[in-house]
């Protein structure tokens, strides 16, 4: 394509790196909304490899298409998981508020109610 | 004066009205039974609620009778109980001459028992509770007679064994009563459950064939003047499906008019007030059977097994009942034992295809036997409610009305010309040593159960004579002879297990206090004692002139209702079945042919008057010595006082038969089906401790295992491309 093939491996790694520091948090830490932040994180990891690939690396089964919108369904999906994203975090904060109201603390190994 | 057919309504509702106001309004007008006046006013509208439709019913018949069968009104509908698309069937009522004598029977007699009740009942404090069931029965009883289909009968089926149930256990505080109403309804039960699947057989087998006989115009597959027509038709082709439907609802007449071998309710029944021994046990409930054999005629007539088995179970009931009535001391348990062997003559008479005498008997019965019931109710209430008869003695000096009522009540059940009893007997024997009818491959049943018919009549003036004796005449007053304040309670229960201390208590936890604690159970027993014991200084006293006027009315109707109603075959013309008869008139005229013919007026009477001397000769003294108490006994006379074993062998047999089956379903249901459902609950419960302790609640270790699932779907995928050479 048009743009410098150099570039990939580093969009990659960041992504990478952002997924991996994400997963570490939100196993590591016990904090709801450090472990949200991670999540975020996360998302937007993939977000940023969804582009690199849009960018870099357009679908080949789809080149025969005349419609160009078509080469834009990377971005599109960027779009919708930032959608998503937030309404996920719109409903968790709201989880989270409701359980601090009732145990003035939101340790998350201390919700363990779902243990079996 | 033409009254119209619709009035029948009224004849209908009334009772039901009366019902329903003694039973809204009874408690307050009497005071819970605290309140003379409003007691006698009380009493005064049950009388009334079913004396009205007795007038109406008369001159309703008096209309029918100046009719030919071609002008009888037709069936009279009020709306449709049930409507399905391929039957109808609608509330409606049938004005022909057997529902109208029925009609009169139920209401008139009926009016009778009521008034005496006043009497009876008057110390009662359940005086409105009482009343309301009764007036329910006569409604309940009107149901069965007028209807005129199947289901409206089996209403009334229904409603009658609801009202003898409530009315037997009317003191239901006494364990031995509830027990004997349970025993009732559940006997009667079996009978329906053969009335249904009679019901059910015909109406699917008429179904079946409506190619041939056609679907009724307007669908009421269950109404008489529709199915019985297409009976005729059908069933002559079909003549095992014939029997089958006959011996089905022959069941349950069987249940409820106490035949052999569901009559044992009927003597427990007698735990009831004597008014609703004479009204419901005696004249009218439990004719419903010969009733319905009388209404499903044609069914009969087209099976000749049917008929003999009817003869024949008749003639044995007969044969067996007054037996064990040699054997009983209670006098309302004779009377109860003398009914269910006068039902066998009635079922005889139906069984030989003398359906007509079947209800001519249904109507002397009802004279004699509600006289003789009430008679005896007044003879039990004037010697401070003790039952025994080998406690009277004389008693015609004190009680003379009920004596002199209750001695022509004997005649007339003993069958002497020229009182009721002797008419319908007469037509009876008759009609059986003459008939043609049934039959039984080559065994003329019919003509045996006459035969037996004959030597029953002999016993039964043999046991009323007894009855009689002991009771009204003889010289000694057997209670006099009682030692002061001996314990007699103790004779009478060994005797009568119904009664038996050991009963009591025997319901189980009795948690709402529903029946007399052992504790009530003793002070009421003290309360005999002192004030209800029979002593020997005790004199007995006319009844009051509410009890014995129904008792002169009623002895009245036993003298001349047979003359009356024999006179000119007048009931013969106006029962006999027309239109749909096929047994032809002559087999069933009453004329045996030969010499049998020619003695049979001599050999009936000459039964009774045999029974009577012979009664005489025994009892003319007196309680004779060999009678006095049960270690003296004769074998025979012990196995008859316990019904030749046959009472206590089936209740065992049904109890401990039907414990035993109740036990084996109890194992099935708690080990092999509770069984099945714990052990998958155990195995799905099994599975899921295993996999417990991966739901530890922390969210951080659920997060680790997306962890790990995802990576190992990711290198599922790496693998896969891999495999693929990378070309995905």
């Amino acid at each position: 394509m048009e743009g410098s093939n150099l570039l990939l491996p580093g969009y990659l790694s960041v992504g990478l790196f952002m997924f991996i520091v994400g997963v570490v948090g939100v196993i590591v830490r016990r904090n709801p909304i450090v472990i949200f932040m991670c999540i975020e994180l996360m998302l937007n990891a993939v977000n940023l490899t969804f582009l690199t690939f849009a960018r870099f690396r357009p679908s080949p089964a789809l080149h025969d298409v005349a419609d160009p919108q078509i080469y834009m369904s990377g971005q599109m999906m960027v779009v919708f998981v930032m959608a998503v994203a937030a309404a996920e975090v719109a409903v968790g904060l709201g989880i989270i508020m409701a359980i601090f109201r009732l145990r003035q603390n939101v340790d998350v190994d201390e919700m363990n109610l779902l243990r079996g | 004066m033409d009254l119209p057919w619709t009035l029948i309504w009224a004849v209908l509702a009334l009772p039901l009205v009366g019902s329903i106001i003694q039973a809204v309004m009874g408690g307050r007008i009497t005071r819970n039974g605290t309140d003379e006046a409003g007691k006698r006013l009380m009493g005064f509208l049950a009388v009334f609620f079913v004396a009205v439709p007795f007038v109406i019913a008369a001159l309703l018949t008096l209309r029918l009778t100046n009719l030919s069968p071609a002008d009888y009104p037709e069936p009279l509908e009020a709306f449709d109980w049930i409507a399905l698309k391929s039957m109808r069937i609608p509330f409606e009522l049938v004005i022909d001459p057997l529902s109208m004598t029925m009609t009169l029977i139920i209401t008139g007699i009926g009016a009778l028992i009521h008034l005496y009740a006043t009497g009876y009942m008057a110390k009662e404090k359940d005086y409105a509770r009482f009343f309301t069931y009764l007036n329910l029965f006569i409604a309940m009883m009107l149901i069965l007679v007028l209807g005129n289909n199947l289901l409206m009968m089996f209403i009334g089926w229904e409603g009658v064994g609801l009202c003898s149930y409530l009315l037997i256990g009317f003191w239901y505080k006494d364990v031995a009563n509830a027990k004997a109403a349970n025993k009732a309804f559940i006997v009667n039960r079996i009978g329906d459950w053969g009335f249904c699947l009679g019901m059910f057989t015909l109406v699917a087998f008429l179904m079946a064939n409506a190619g041939q006989a056609g679907i009724p115009a307007d669908l009421r597959w269950f109404s008489y003047d529709v199915f019985l027509p297409n009976c005729v038709v059908l069933l002559q082709q079909n003549p095992g499906v014939a029997t089958a439907i006959a011996i089905f609802f022959f069941i349950g007449a069987m249940g409820k008019s106490a035949q052999f071998p569901l009559y044992f309710w009927l003597p427990d029944a007698m735990a009831g007030p004597t008014p609703v021994s004479a009204l419901i046990h005696a004249a009218t409930m439990v004719t419903a059977g010969v009733f319905m054999l009388n209404r499903l005629h044609v069914l009969f007539e087209l099976s000749p097994v049917a008929m003999a088995i009817v003869a024949g179970i008749g003639a044995f009931t007969a044969l067996f009942a007054a037996l064990i009535a040699f054997g009983q001391t209670d006098i309302k348990k004779v009377l109860a034992y003398s009914t269910v062997s006068q039902l066998g003559f009635m079922f005889i008479a139906c069984g030989v295809g003398a359906f007509w005498v079947g209800i001519f008997h249904v109507i002397t019965h009802a004279f004699f036997k509600a006289l003789l019931f009430l008679g005896s109710g007044a003879v039990i209430a004037s010697m401070n409610h003790e039952q025994d008869m080998r406690r009277y003695g004389n008693l015609g000096k004190y009680i003379k009305v009920t004596a002199f009522t209750m001695v022509i009540g004997w005649l007339a059940i003993s069958g002497l010309p020229p009182l009721s009893g002797f008419f319908s007997k007469e037509a009876i024997l008759g009609g059986a040593l003459g008939n043609q009818v049934a039959v039984i491959g080559d065994v003329p049943v019919g003509v045996i159960a006459g035969w037996i018919a004959l030597a029953v009549a002999l016993l039964t003036a043999g046991y009323m004579t007894r009855l009689t004796f002991l009771t009204f005449f003889g010289t000694k007053e057997q209670w006099r002879l009682l030692p002061a304040h001996e314990d007699h309670h103790e004779a009478h229960h060994a005797e009568d297990n119904s009664h038996d201390h050991a009963v009591h208590g025997d319901h189980g936890e009795d948690v709402h206090g529903f029946f007399f604690s052992d504790k009530e159970m003793a002070t009421r027993h003290a309360e005999h004692e002192h004030h209800h014991d029979l002593t020997p200084d005790h004199t007995p006293k006319e009844v009051y002139p509410s009890m014995w006027i129904p008792l002169v009315v009623l002895a009245v109707l036993s003298v001349a209702g047979g003359i009356l109603l024999n006179n000119n075959h007048l009931l013969q013309h106006w029962l006999y079945p027309h239109g749909l008869t096929l047994i032809p008139h002559e087999a069933v005229d009453g004329h045996p042919k030969g010499w049998v013919g020619q003695y049979l007026l001599l050999m009936g009477i000459g039964a009774g008057v045999l029974g009577m001397v012979w009664g005489y000769f025994v009892y003319r003294n007196g309680l004779p010595k060999d009678e006095k108490d049960e270690d003296s006994w004769k074998p025979w006379r012990r196995s008859a006082n316990a019904q030749f074993g046959y009472d206590s062998t089936i209740m065992d047999a049904g109890v401990t038969g039907g414990g035993m089956l109740a036990n084996l379903a109890w194992w099935f249901d708690s080990k092999i089906v509770d069984g099945l459902v714990n052990g998958i609950a155990g195995f799905t419960g099994g599975l899921g401790r295993l996999f417990k302790a991966s739901q530890s609640g922390y969210a951080r270790s659920y997060a680790l295992m997306m962890l790990f699932g995802g990576l190992a779907i990711v290198l599922y995928f790496v693998y896969v491309a891999n495999s693929l050479g990378g070309k995905v």
